[in-house]
């Protein structure tokens, strides 16, 4: 089993755009601490048709209401820099929100990989190699790349992005790395509900068996840190 | 003031209206009817354990300003994202755990 970078073809240099935007990168930043209930706080607002911040605040009165921490409390402060910086990804256009929306999913996912495993084990953008397979067209999202404990992470936004390629992609190269006698951890990460996955893959016949699911309640455990409630 | 059952009845309502419009996508016809199931089973079940408690006072107008948001909603696509995101938001309304 060996990792290789992605090839740079045209689909990749205009990705990396997007995932260099500071936008995407303080996004992530911010929803990596964030409480469920602010998490959901992002899904709702990028995934918003309206821009009006007091609207939002109105529909999260657990994050933003009277019993809600003051401003200048931190919690209280990274709700607003959610909101904000939610609206800001919904006020890019269609096409480019929903790259954005995507690319967000990974950057969070490499900041909470990054507080579990070293840097340099963790990578973006890489294929898998086995020998005498052919090698997958797409590239994981992110890769940890330890010897004996090696995971292959694909990010969704959310539960209607979870497929058969997918998830004949992550088992079949948990299949290679163990015919080869590695060890390989698939992982689906997926920001949105357990409940909307599970319905999601209720129909799929593609095995997954050996493939973790990792979802927006659960985002913490990429970190090695216990689930909160969402309330 | 409205009860929890009645105010949650309310967002079902708004749920069978995104179903509504992203049943049109013909592949995800058999998707969109199950989330709405669920969903609808677990917001039930919230609001009926909270039946007979008072809703906080911010619960109302929280709800009115999301099922507002989700009757903007004019593409198919986005309308089964917020199938699963407005239960979500719901319950966090509510006060439960969102899932």
């Amino acid at each position: 089993m060996r990792f290789q970078d992605a090839a740079k073809d045209a689909r990749t240099v205009v990705y990396a755009g997007v995932q260099a935007d500071p936008l995407v990168r303080r996004a992530a930043a911010l929803l990596a601490d964030a409480t469920p209930a602010q998490r959901v706080l992002a899904r709702a607002v990028m995934n918003g048709e309206t821009a009006d911040a007091d609207g939002w605040r109105l529909a999260f009165p657990s994050l933003f209401g009277a019993a809600a921490p003051p401003r200048g409390d931190p919690a209280r402060d990274r709700a607003e820099g959610i909101l904000e910086a939610s609206l800001a990804v919904a006020g890019r256009g269609e096409q480019v929100r929903s790259q954005v929306r995507g690319a967000i999913v990974e950057a969070l996912t490499e900041d909470l990989l990054g507080r579990r495993v070293p840097p340099s084990a963790l990578r973006r953008e890489r294929r898998i190699l086995f020998d005498g397979v052919h090698a997958e067209i797409h590239p994981y999202d992110l890769t940890v790349e330890v010897a004996g404990a090696a995971e292959a992470y694909d990010c969704k936004w959310g539960a209607r992005g979870i497929s058969a390629d997918v998830l004949h992609q992550l088992d079949d190269a948990r299949g290679h790395a163990a015919a080869e006698g590695e060890r390989l951890l698939p992982v689906l990460v997926v920001f949105d509900a357990r409940r909307s996955c599970e319905v999601r893959l209720a129909r799929q016949t593609a095995r997954r068996a050996g493939t973790r699911l990792v979802t927006i309640e659960t985002l913490d455990r990429l970190a090695g840190r216990r689930a909160e409630a969402a309330s | 003031m409205s009860s929890i059952p009645a105010l949650v009845e309310r967002v079902v309502l708004a749920l069978a209206g995104l179903v509504a419009l992203g049943e049109t996508i013909d592949d995800e016809w058999t998707y969109v009817h199950d989330l709405e199931t669920v969903w609808v089973a677990r917001l039930r079940a919230v609001a009926a354990a909270r039946a007979e408690l008072p809703p906080d006072s911010g619960l109302e107008p929280a709800l009115a300003r999301l099922i507002d948001e989700v009757g903007r909603i004019s593409d198919p696509h986005r309308a089964i994202d917020w199938l699963s995101t407005l239960p979500q938001a719901t319950l966090v309304a509510i006060g439960e755990p969102a899932w």
